[in-house]
């Protein structure tokens, strides 16, 4: 079973690679020209009658034998030979024809065209690609969690089950690991993975001086319980609902409450929040905070914010609406499910058993959902966001104001009575009647004063959702909102993962159902997709190397049975992220050297088998707040709202769009302004999140752009000028100030080479300034500058091992 | 393309696929990791699928919709029947204010706003039956530079990059000269999930073109110790470290920084052109900002090997946007004619222009009626002209015919997505097989559609 996957995964990519570039191979164009031109085709158009559900006039087009052997009318096609096939003369529906098909809307004479085509050239139905058409159930990622029993290690190195059954596919594969990675190695690793910034030199001494076998695990603990550790993992999860602090309209307007949900994030991963509580939090927060005591439901609702961030478009309030859901869905899809749902609006889907049904039934969950408005270029105010005080306070504040509005009314109608009903003494009614004038006239102007105000002008809000009159809604064809099929799509999940539809209490959306279903019936997809992700972000790769795609295009995991079994222990640990990380990282395949290995080279290269820990690159954010903390400027304390023009100030249109890029900053990198239309110059330079789509994993690619920005940005020279400042402050000995600079960037000693390499730079240097005529006393802050821009641009700061 | 080279690539394609089988990285990941095991760059050239007409693209985008009826397509029954109503239309016709004349040897009418483009309308070939999906600049901007007016994503250049690589590395694959930023600003050179070194690299007017490209360091001496230094950190840990390529690569991306920081400055520089070469683009070429003094830094860019370069005239204001009065026409195009003209010129004198596709366009044409302002014209999508000229491209030719009045195409309408599919096939790439997998589906620039206009070959 294994082999096969293997050989699976291999042909998948093989096609994927030629596919990309000349092949020369005539067979991979006609594969890629099946998958493109024919197999859609036949999903969508004939499978429905021809297919697993009923085979109309005995005959099945979902699979190559079914094609061949035809139905009650002969064999469907004689390859090679398209004139003669009876299936080329029923889509062609000449008038003669005996057969017409399909019997409702003919195909277009571009689908026509490609079957005759795929016909007469031998109607290949590719070998490569086992599957039957969209039909097959069966597939790995929607069986039920495999109970996993653990084999032993013979070889005695492995005794946690991570390891065990890391050692069992090793072995199987005939590679060896190598020795475990240096305490300091080990140190920079857990502090980079955990919190995404490096170890002091006091911490690095302490770890190096605990020699007990728990000093690793109290690292670990002592790092999971600093609020630095939720601003990093906050990160992996913000790619993933591409978190902006704009709208995405047109003119791309500004969000100032977007912050909140952000904040909610981090607070989340710091308190460990158990995943599937999360996850309801954040589809139907609005909904549990209606049961929640008051102090909760700020909070809960913010958590919707998940939902409330999906790209708007346009330039009028809400327009496209379907387009705002399909971004959701979008989004919840890949992220939550590992599943690609973007498909299935517009078609049954090509790959997975995913139809237009399936799509429909998720819409209706969002279509009953209200959106906020942030503004646009046609309504340049914010609306429908969502207050964040309980109902019956706005209640409240609307009584209130009505109580209010009616106690002025009254008091104008007492007022203007006795004027009308004269008064005796003329002198005295008038000067009265002057006085009663001007109360009058206060009382009037302070009525249209609190007629004017919104009686919530007060209250906060935040970029959050709120329920809406509940709908099923119908299938759109083609995607396209204007032209509705007859068919109602109930809310409800994707039928390939369960049958059943589940109880929607009357007047509710449904979101609430849908996370519970999330988190218990398709509890085995939910854990295994999170599972994946967390060992990818320690490992820099994922079991599943398609992170976001478990469907029956995505690849199957390298390591099925640990994928499993991780994914259990989540469930059964009440879905603790702290728990599976203290997991993963105790493991001796956590703490594997970087080492490379020619024999295990030799049969593995790309360490699919973990017999070595893989190199990785500092992110965006780690190399920003690391060479902030270098230069002593890091401000860790959490800031405040973005400083954005006041809304009375907001024009923004297509022509002047909201174009800030983003404000200086000395915070961590995770509280950076990020625009959804116009990319963070630094954090797009060095492939930060794409804040425009779902980022399941980062780019790495190196650029010379980069190197560029480490060599010669203002930034850079600022931190590594104040670097050298504090260096020079703490010591005179240049040995010593060497030994300091490397503890701090690389937490490390240098070796005495390297001491003596750096003090003949530090020489010549001194003498290239001296030359130049530069006053004795700025030399030195001159030369170790330079030598921090060195140490700053090296591999070994830019990677960790 | 040599049989060598196609040879070198099969054997460097199957280590890639032995690696990439290997391994549970991504495929654009093994690439990249093949490519540095095969001692390359990944961004070297690549063979196409078939023979390229052109190895390099200028593509120029006119922001905010030109008028194809006042420009390119000469529309005689326009002009006679300007101030009729048609039933369709509840605005009046508008004839075109400016005249038209026959240039060159194939006597394409052109109207006086582009005398200068009339003088090598025999290199050129008009499409005039352009058809986009939405008349709104900013979908339509990303629909013609990405082809998707919904979803952000890889932009033409992109894909190009992707599709061929680059044929120097010391520059970037594809850059943009945009004095100001288009609608939609950077989502218009975008890579979007392709990876990012694929991604426009956006080059400012002025001393400044590239960001961080000069030292704040002013002595000679102390930059070379410095990068020493640099050196000997990292072959020290290289050494250590098992000579591993991950590491190698990221060494070579530093040397093509200081490549860049030798080499970009010059390829920037174009005082040091003759002035006879100058007096081709125009007297504008002074202000770097110009769009004169753009074409010509494309041209010096193409000749350094850059793949592709996309050239915004305006941003998204001020531009071609003229509901108010298309009077205003003319000074825009007062801006580009010449350097337009300039380009094809020195170009072809230097036999750049068969090596050299060159696309001109706007993100949709301008109604053949009145504006709610009588005297501008609205936006149209449905019907409008672009222009090619240089790599394979038939010369003094026009392709499709619109209406009477400009307003439908009479034959051979040609959508945005076949408008790239020609591109791509130019180029040497087959739009259907120039895929990329994300979020298990393979994109493709032209989506499920496009048919590749053959008849523009030459």
């Amino acid at each position: 079973m294994r082999g096969a996957s293997v050989l699976f995964f291999g042909l998948a990519l093989l096609l994927a690679l030629t596919s990309t570039v000349p092949s020369g191979g005539a067979e991979k164009d006609e594969d890629a020209f099946f998958e493109t031109n024919i197999r859609p085709v036949l999903a969508s158009s004939c499978i429905e009658c021809h297919g697993p559900k009923k085979a109309s006039g005995g005959l099945r087009l979902d699979s190559r034998d079914g094609l061949y052997q035809g139905g009650d009318s002969g064999p469907a096609l004689e390859a090679g030979n398209a004139e003669s096939s009876l299936l080329v003369r029923a889509i062609r529906r000449k008038p003669d024809a005996e057969i017409k098909m399909p019997p409702e809307k003919p195909l277009s004479k571009q689908a026509v065209a490609d079957l005759t085509r795929w016909i007469d050239a031998g109607a290949k139905w590719p070998d490569s690609v086992v599957r039957p058409i969209a039909s097959d159930r069966h597939h790995w990622a929607f069986e039920p969690l495999q109970t996993i029993a653990v084999p032993a290690d013979p070889s005695g190195w492995a005794t946690l089950t991570v390891d065990r059954l890391i050692a069992r596919a090793q072995q199987e594969n005939g590679v060896v690991p190598v020795p475990p990675a240096s305490k300091s190695a080990l140190l920079r690793r857990a502090y980079f993975d955990l919190i995404g910034l490096p170890p002091t030199p006091e911490q690095v001494e302490a770890f190096l001086a605990d020699s007990s076998p728990s000093a690793f695990a109290r690292v670990v603990d002592e790092l999971l319980s600093s609020q630095r550790y939720g601003e990093r993992w906050a990160r992996h999860w913000l790619d993933l609902v591409r978190y902006a602090d704009t709208a995405g309209d047109n003119s791309d307007y500004p969000i100032p409450q977007a912050y909140f949900y952000r904040d909610y994030v981090i607070d989340a991963f710091n308190a460990d929040l158990p995943y599937d509580r999360f996850l309801h939090e954040q589809l139907a927060g609005d909904i549990l905070a209606q049961e929640a005591p008051e102090s909760e439901y700020a909070r809960l609702v913010i958590a919707t914010g998940f939902i409330a961030q999906s790209k708007r478009i346009g330039t009028r309030e809400l327009e496209d609406m379907h387009l705002i859901i399909e971004d959701t869905l979008s989004t919840l899809g890949p992220a939550i499910l590992g599943l690609s749902l973007r498909c299935a609006r517009c078609h049954d889907h090509k790959f997975d058993p995913l139809t237009m049904d399936d799509y429909y039934a998720m819409y209706g969950f969002f279509a009953s959902t209200q959106y906020p408005f942030a503004g646009a270029e046609e309504l340049r105010k914010q609306t429908k966001f969502a207050p964040l005080v309980p109902p019956q306070q706005v209640q409240r504040l609307i009584a209130a104001r009505e109580s209010e509005v009616t106690a002025i009314k009254s008091q104008i109608e007492a007022m203007e009575k006795p004027a009308d009903s004269g008064a005796a003494s003329g002198t005295v009614a008038g000067i009265q009647n002057t006085g009663t004038a001007d109360t009058l006239k206060a009382l009037r102007e302070k009525l249209t004063r609190i007629e004017k105000q919104d009686p919530l002008a007060e209250v906060p809000t935040a970029y959050a959702v709120g329920e809406l009159k509940p709908v099923d809604v119908a299938i759109q064809i083609n995607g396209n909102p204007r032209s509705l099929g007859e068919k109602i799509a109930q809310r409800g999940p994707p039928k390939i993962l369960d049958e059943n539809q589940f109880e929607i209490p009357a007047g509710n959306s449904g979101r609430l159902e849908l996370a519970r279903w999330l988190t218990h019936k398709a509890s085995f997809l939910t854990a295994r997709v999170m599972a994946n992700r967390i060992w990818q972000y320690h490992f820099g790769k994922p079991l599943v190397s398609t992170p976001s795609d478990f469907g029956f295009r995505g690849s199957p995991p390298t390591h099925p049975e640990l994928l499993d079994w991780l994914a259990s222990e989540f469930i059964s640990s009440g879905w603790s992220v702290k728990s599976l990380h203290r997991t993963i990282m105790l493991s001796k395949t956590y703490q594997l050297s970087t080492d490379g290995d020619p024999q295990n080279a030799a049969v593995d290269s790309g360490n699919k088998w973990y017999w070595r820990f893989d190199r990785r690159r500092l992110d965006a954010e780690s190399m920003r707040d690391t060479i902030l903390t270098l230069g002593g400027a890091l401000d860790l304390s959490r800031p405040g709202p973005h400083p954005f023009p006041e809304p009375s100030k907001w024009t923004y249109t297509a022509h002047h769009q909201f174009n800030h890029v983003s404000y200086p900053s000395d915070h961590r990198s995770v509280y950076l302004m990020v625009q959804r239309l116009h990319a963070h110059p630094y954090l797009s330079l060095f492939n930060g999140a794409d804040p425009s789509l779902s980022t399941p994993s980062r780019d790495n690619s190196t650029v010379a752009l980069q190197s560029l920005y480490l060599l010669n940005n203002q930034f850079v020279h600022q931190q590594a000028t104040d670097f050298a400042r504090r260096l020079l402050t703490q010591t005179d000995d240049l040995a010593a100030r060497v030994k300091l600079g490397y503890m701090r960037v690389y937490g490390r000693d240098p070796e005495l080479a390297e001491v003596t390499k750096c003090l003949t730079f530090v020489d010549k240097y001194l003498r290239s300034l001296e030359a130049e005529g530069m006053p004795a006393d700025r030399r030195d802050l001159e030369v170790w500058s330079g030598w921090a821009r060195a140490l700053f641009a090296s591999n070994e700061f830019f990677y960790v091992d | 393309m040599t049989a060598d080279n196609s040879a070198n690539r099969r054997a460097f394609l199957q280590r890639a696929t032995v690696l990439a089988a290997s391994s549970g990285l991504s495929v654009h990941q093994r690439l990249t990791y093949a490519a540095a095991v095969n001692g390359g760059h990944p961004l070297e050239p690549r063979p196409g699928h078939h023979p390229a007409r052109a190895k390099h693209l200028i593509l120029f985008f006119f922001t905010g919709g030109l008028s194809h009826v006042d420009t390119f397509d000469y529309k005689p029954k326009l002009q006679q029947d300007h101030g009729k109503k048609l039933d369709k239309h509840d605005k009046p016709l508008k004839g075109s204010p400016w005249k038209f004349q026959p240039y060159g040897g194939c006597g394409k009418m052109v109207s006086e706003l582009f005398s200068n483009v009339g003088s090598v309308v025999d290199q050129m070939c008009f499409m005039h039956t352009i058809r986009g999906d939405s008349a709104g600049h900013s979908a339509a901007t990303l629909g013609m530079l990405t082809g998707s007016i919904t979803i952000p994503m890889p932009s033409l250049g992109s894909w190009l990059s992707y599709g061929l690589g680059t044929l120097n590395t010391n520059l970037p694959p594809f850059v943009v000269l945009a004095a100001k930023e288009p609608y939609n600003a950077y989502l218009a050179w975008d890579a979007s999930f392709l990876p990012g070194y694929h991604k426009g690299t956006r080059l400012f007017p002025g001393a400044n073109p590239l960001p961080n490209l000069t030292s704040p360091v002013a002595s000679v001496t102390r930059r070379e110790l410095e990068s020493l230094m640099l050196q000997d950190l990292n072959a020290g840990h290289f050494e250590k470290h098992g000579r591993e390529l991950d590491l190698k690569a990221r060494m070579t991306s530093i040397d093509t920084a200081y490549g860049l920081m030798r080499e970009a400055p010059e390829a920037f520089d174009i005082s040091q052109e003759p002035q006879f070469v100058l007096d081709l683009y125009g007297s504008d070429t002074a202000n770097p900002a110009s769009f004169a003094a753009q074409c010509l830094t494309a041209r010096r860019l193409v000749e350094r090997g850059v793949r592709v370069v996309n050239l915004f005239d305006v941003g998204s204001n001020s531009n071609w946007d003229h509901h108010g009065d298309i009077a205003q026409h003319a000074g825009l195009a007062r801006n580009v004619d010449r350097p337009i003209a300039g380009l094809i010129k020195d170009l072809r004198q230097r036999g750049l222009l068969d090596d050299t596709l060159i696309v001109g366009c706007s993100e949709f044409g301008r109604t053949p009626w009145e504006d709610a302002n009588p005297k501008g014209r609205g936006h149209y999508n449905r019907n409008f002209t672009c222009f090619l000229a240089g790599g394979g491209v038939k010369g003094g030719h026009s392709f499709g015919e619109s209406d009477e009045y400009g307003a439908t195409a009479a034959e051979n309408p040609v959508h945005t997505h076949d408008l790239h599919a020609t591109i791509l096939h130019l180029m040497g790439l087959d739009h259907t097989q120039l895929t990329y997998r994300y979020s298990g589906r393979d994109f493709r620039l032209t989506d499920i559609h496009g048919n590749v206009v053959q008849q523009v070959f030459n």
